[in-house]
C-alpha cells in the first residue's frame, strides 16, 4: 500500500514535472516553428468569444487561486488573522466562480470544435486529447468544490508543498477522498503532456510587449 | 540626423491595365502552400470598389493603423492594455470570409468519369473543408466594376462626392490599384505584435515576420490598415509580402515588378531621416502628413547628406543607387507619385502615380482647373485615395503628366518646343524629357536601381569552389 502511494503521489508527480521541464526545452529547441496557440479565430469568430474569454480568464485565475491557497502554509494565513475556516470559505466561493467559468468555457470550446466544420478541419488528435484532459481536470475540480466539502489545508496542501520543495510525503494523501486524488493525478498528467501540445503558448505570454518600443528594427549585417 | 535606407516602389496607375500578371508569379512562388491559399501578397483591385479584404480602407470597421490621441500617436485598435485584455479574442480580426473562402476544382472527375450522355462537370470545392461550395466572393470579384451597384456605396473614397452620380452607367469610371505591403516607415503591424516577431530591416526597410518568433496572436493582421499581413490558418502564424528580399539582395527586382507587362513599376532606394519619422506620422492635420512624409526624404545628391550617410556606415553602392533612384525622382523631385492613404499615419513606402486615363487630349493648355475637372476619374476621389483629401498634390501630378504629353506631342508632331505649357507646371524641357523617358521608355536597368546586399564575409569562398564540401576539416 505504501509503495502504491509512493508511486502515485511521489514518483508520478516527479515524472510528470521532469517531462514538463525537459519537454518544453526539447520542444523549444527542436520545434520552434510549431510553438503557437494555432488560433482558429480567423476561421470562425462568433462562437469563439464566449468560450475563449471564459475559459482563459477562468483558468488563469484558477491557477493563481491554487498557487495562493495551497503553496502558502496555513500558519502564514493564521499570522495575518485569516483562520482556516475563513480561508476555506473564500477559497470555496472564489474557486467556484472562476472554476465554473473555466469549465463552462472549455465545454463551449469543445462544442465549437465538434460542431464548426472549419474548426474541425484544423483540429488534431493532440488537440482532442488536450481539450479532453482539460475537461477532466477542471470537471473534477468543480466536482470537488461542489460535492467534496473536504478541508485540504492540512493534508493535500502540505503534500503539494512537499512536492515543490523536494520533501515529498505521499502518506499525507491517505485521508484525501478519491475525487481529489483523481483531480491531482489528472492534473499532473496534463502538466506532463502540455509540452507536446498547443498549451506551450502559455509560456509565450507577451509580457515584454508591455515594455518594449513600438517599432522593432533589426540589423542583419554590419556595413 | 539618423539616415536610414528604404527600398521603395512606385506604380504608375496611368499605365496599369489590370491584367493581374503581377499577382501570378507572386502567388506561385510565395503563397502556393496549404493555409496560404487565400493569401495574395500582391493583388490588383478595381476601383471604385471595396477591395480585398472587404472594405479594408474603412478603419471605422477594421480599426487598423494609427490615430492621434491629443498629440501622441496610438494604435487605432488600442494600446498595450487593450491588447492584454483582449488577447484571447481579438475583436478587430477579420475572418477568412472577409477575404474569401478558397476553393479548387476536382479535375480528376473529368478523367475518371465513365461514358455518359452528358459531359462530366467539375464543381468548386472549399479548400478549407473539402465540401462542395458556391463561390460568392473572391480576391478580384469586383474586376471591371462587377457588382459595383451593390458594393460601390461601401467605398470610403467617395466621401464628399455625389456617389450616386458616379454609380450611373453614363458617369462611371474605373482604374486599377495593384496593392502589396507598403513596408511603412511607421508600421502599425510591427507596433501591434505582442511577440516582437515583426521587424523592419535596418538595411533596406523591408518589414518581415520572424516565423520562429510569431506566436499567432493575430494583432498584426488587424493592426495593418492596408490588411497586408495574412494569417496562415494551418500553421497558425502571420505571413506577409517580403518584397522578394532574396531577389533584392541579389540586385533583382521583385517578382511583381519584374513580371509587369505594362512596365508600370519602379524600384529604388530612398534615404530618409529616421529621427523625424514619429513626428511626421504625428502631424496633426491629416492633409499635412504627405508633405511631412516628403520632408523626411533626403536628397541623395546633397554633399552633406552623403557625408553623414558614409559616416553612419551606409555602403557606397547603396548611396550610388540612391543617387540614381527612379523612385526618388518620381516621388521627391517631380512630385508625380503619391502615397496610398497617408491618413493611416503609417508612412507607406509604395507610391502611386495617379491615373490620367482615359487619355485627354488637352489637360495642361486649357484654362487650368476646368480640364482636370472634366477628367473621367474625379480628382476628389483620387485625393481621398492618395492625399487624405487634399486635391492640390493630385492636381499638380495630373497637370504635370498632361503637360508632359502635350509638350512631347508639340515636339514630335509639330517640331517645336511649346515651353509655355511647362511654365504653368514649373518644369523645364530637360526634366520633361527625363520624365518622358522614365515613364514611357525606360528599360529594366533604369526602372529598377537596386544595390546588392553585402555578401557575408567569407574569404574562403573562391578557394572552396569545386572542393568536396567538408571544409577545412579534411
Amino acid at each position: 500500500m505504501d509503495l502504491a502511494y509512493t508511486l502515485v503521489f511521489t514518483v508520478f508527480p516527479y515524472l510528470c514535472l521532469t517531462t514538463f521541464v525537459l519537454g518544453h526545452a526539447y520542444r523549444y529547441v527542436t520545434d520552434r516553428y510549431g510553438w503557437t496557440a494555432r488560433s482558429s479565430e480567423f476561421l470562425e469568430k462568433k462562437s469563439l468569444w464566449a468560450g475563449s474569454t471564459l475559459f482563459h480568464w477562468g483558468i488563469i485565475l484558477t491557477f493563481f487561486g491554487h498557487a495562493g491557497g495551497m503553496l502558502v502554509p496555513q500558519r502564514v494565513f493564521d499570522f495575518f488573522g485569516i483562520s482556516a475556516g475563513a480561508h476555506m470559505t473564500v477559497a470555496y466561493w472564489s474557486g467556484l466562480a472562476v472554476g465554473v467559468a473555466a469549465f463552462v468555457g472549455i465545454l463551449l470550446l469543445a462544442w465549437r470544435r465538434l460542431t464548426q466544420p472549419r474548426v474541425r478541419v484544423v483540429t488534431t488528435v493532440n488537440d482532442a486529447v488536450t481539450v479532453g484532459a482539460l475537461i477532466v481536470v477542471s470537471g473534477l475540480g468543480i466536482y470537488n468544490v461542489v460535492f467534496g466539502h473536504y478541508n485540504v489545508l492540512y493534508t493535500l496542501a502540505p503534500w503539494i508543498r512537499g512536492i515543490v520543495t523536494f520533501t515529498p510525503e505521499p502518506m499525507l494523501m491517505r485521508e484525501v477522498p478519491l475525487s481529489y486524488k483523481l483531480h491531482v493525478t489528472a492534473a499532473w498528467a496534463l502538466l506532463g503532456f502540455s509540452p507536446f501540445s498547443r498549451l506551450v503558448h502559455i509560456w509565450s505570454a507577451p509580457v515584454y510587449y508591455l515594455l518594449r518600443r513600438p517599432i522593432v528594427m533589426r540589423r542583419l549585417t554590419q556595413f | 540626423m539618423k539616415i536610414s535606407v528604404q527600398i521603395a516602389m512606385v506604380l504608375n496607375l496611368d499605365k496599369c491595365i489590370g491584367c493581374h500578371t503581377c499577382s501570378i508569379p507572386c502567388k506561385n512562388v510565395w503563397t502556393n502552400r496549404p493555409g496560404a491559399e487565400y493569401m495574395w501578397f500582391n493583388n490588383v483591385e478595381c476601383k471604385p470598389g471595396i477591395g480585398y479584404p472587404k472594405q479594408w480602407e474603412d478603419q471605422e470597421r477594421h480599426r487598423g493603423g494609427w490615430e492621434l490621441e491629443n498629440v501622441h500617436l496610438r494604435l487605432k485598435a488600442g494600446g498595450r492594455t487593450h491588447k492584454a485584455l483582449n488577447i484571447f479574442h481579438n475583436p478587430d480580426l477579420p475572418t477568412i470570409d472577409d477575404y474569401y473562402e478558397p476553393w479548387d476544382y476536382d479535375y480528376q472527375r473529368l478523367i475518371d468519369s465513365p461514358r455518359r450522355r452528358h459531359q462530366p462537370s467539375v464543381r468548386p470545392r472549399s479548400q478549407l473543408t473539402g465540401e462542395p461550395m458556391d463561390p460568392k466572393w473572391g480576391p478580384n470579384w469586383e474586376d471591371d466594376l462587377a457588382g459595383l451597384a451593390e458594393t460601390g456605396p461601401g467605398d470610403p473614397n467617395f466621401s464628399g462626392l455625389e456617389m450616386d452620380a458616379y454609380l450611373q452607367f453614363r458617369d462611371v469610371f474605373m482604374f486599377w490599384l495593384p496593392r502589396l505591403c507598403e513596408h511603412c516607415l511607421n508600421p502599425a503591424c510591427v507596433a501591434s505584435c505582442p511577440s516582437g516577431a515583426l521587424y523592419k530591416r535596418a538595411e533596406d526597410g523591408i518589414v518581415l515576420v520572424d516565423q520562429e518568433r510569431c506566436r499567432g496572436w493575430r494583432y498584426c493582421v488587424s493592426g495593418c490598415p492596408y490588411k497586408k499581413v495574412y494569417f496562415n490558418w494551418r500553421t497558425g502564424r502571420a505571413e506577409k509580402c517580403i518584397l522578394c528580399y532574396p531577389r533584392l539582395e541579389a540586385g533583382l527586382p521583385t517578382l511583381c515588378a519584374h513580371s509587369c507587362v505594362g512596365r508600370i513599376r519602379y524600384l529604388g532606394v530612398l534615404l530618409y531621416d529616421a529621427e523625424r519619422v514619429t513626428a511626421a506620422a504625428a502631424t496633426p492635420d491629416p492633409r499635412q502628413i504627405y508633405p511631412a512624409h516628403l520632408d523626411l526624404l533626403l536628397d541623395p545628391r546633397d554633399a552633406e547628406v552623403q557625408r553623414a550617410a558614409r559616416s553612419q556606415g551606409i555602403a557606397e553602392n547603396v548611396l550610388a543607387a540612391a543617387r540614381h533612384s527612379p523612385v526618388n525622382a518620381l516621388i521627391k523631385e517631380w512630385r508625380l507619385a503619391l502615397p496610398l492613404h497617408p491618413e493611416f499615419r503609417t508612412l507607406p513606402m509604395v507610391w502611386y502615380v495617379p491615373p490620367l486615363s482615359p487619355v485627354a487630349s488637352r489637360v495642361a493648355s486649357e484654362e487650368t482647373v476646368d480640364a482636370l475637372d472634366r477628367l473621367r476619374i474625379p480628382v476628389a476621389y483620387l485625393a481621398n485615395l492618395l492625399t487624405a483629401g487634399d486635391e492640390a498634390p493630385v492636381r499638380l501630378a495630373l497637370k504635370r503628366l498632361g503637360a508632359m504629353r502635350e509638350f512631347m506631342r508639340s515636339r514630335r508632331v509639330e517640331g517645336r518646343d511649346d515651353t509655355k505649357l511647362l511654365d504653368a507646371v514649373e518644369l523645364d524641357p530637360d526634366t520633361v524629357e527625363k520624365i518622358y523617358r522614365l515613364l514611357a521608355l525606360a528599360p529594366l536597368a533604369e526602372r529598377f536601381v537596386l544595390p546588392t546586399a553585402p555578401a557575408v564575409t567569407d574569404d574562403g569562398i573562391f578557394r572552396r569552389q569545386g572542393a568536396c564540401g567538408l571544409g577545412d576539416a579534411v
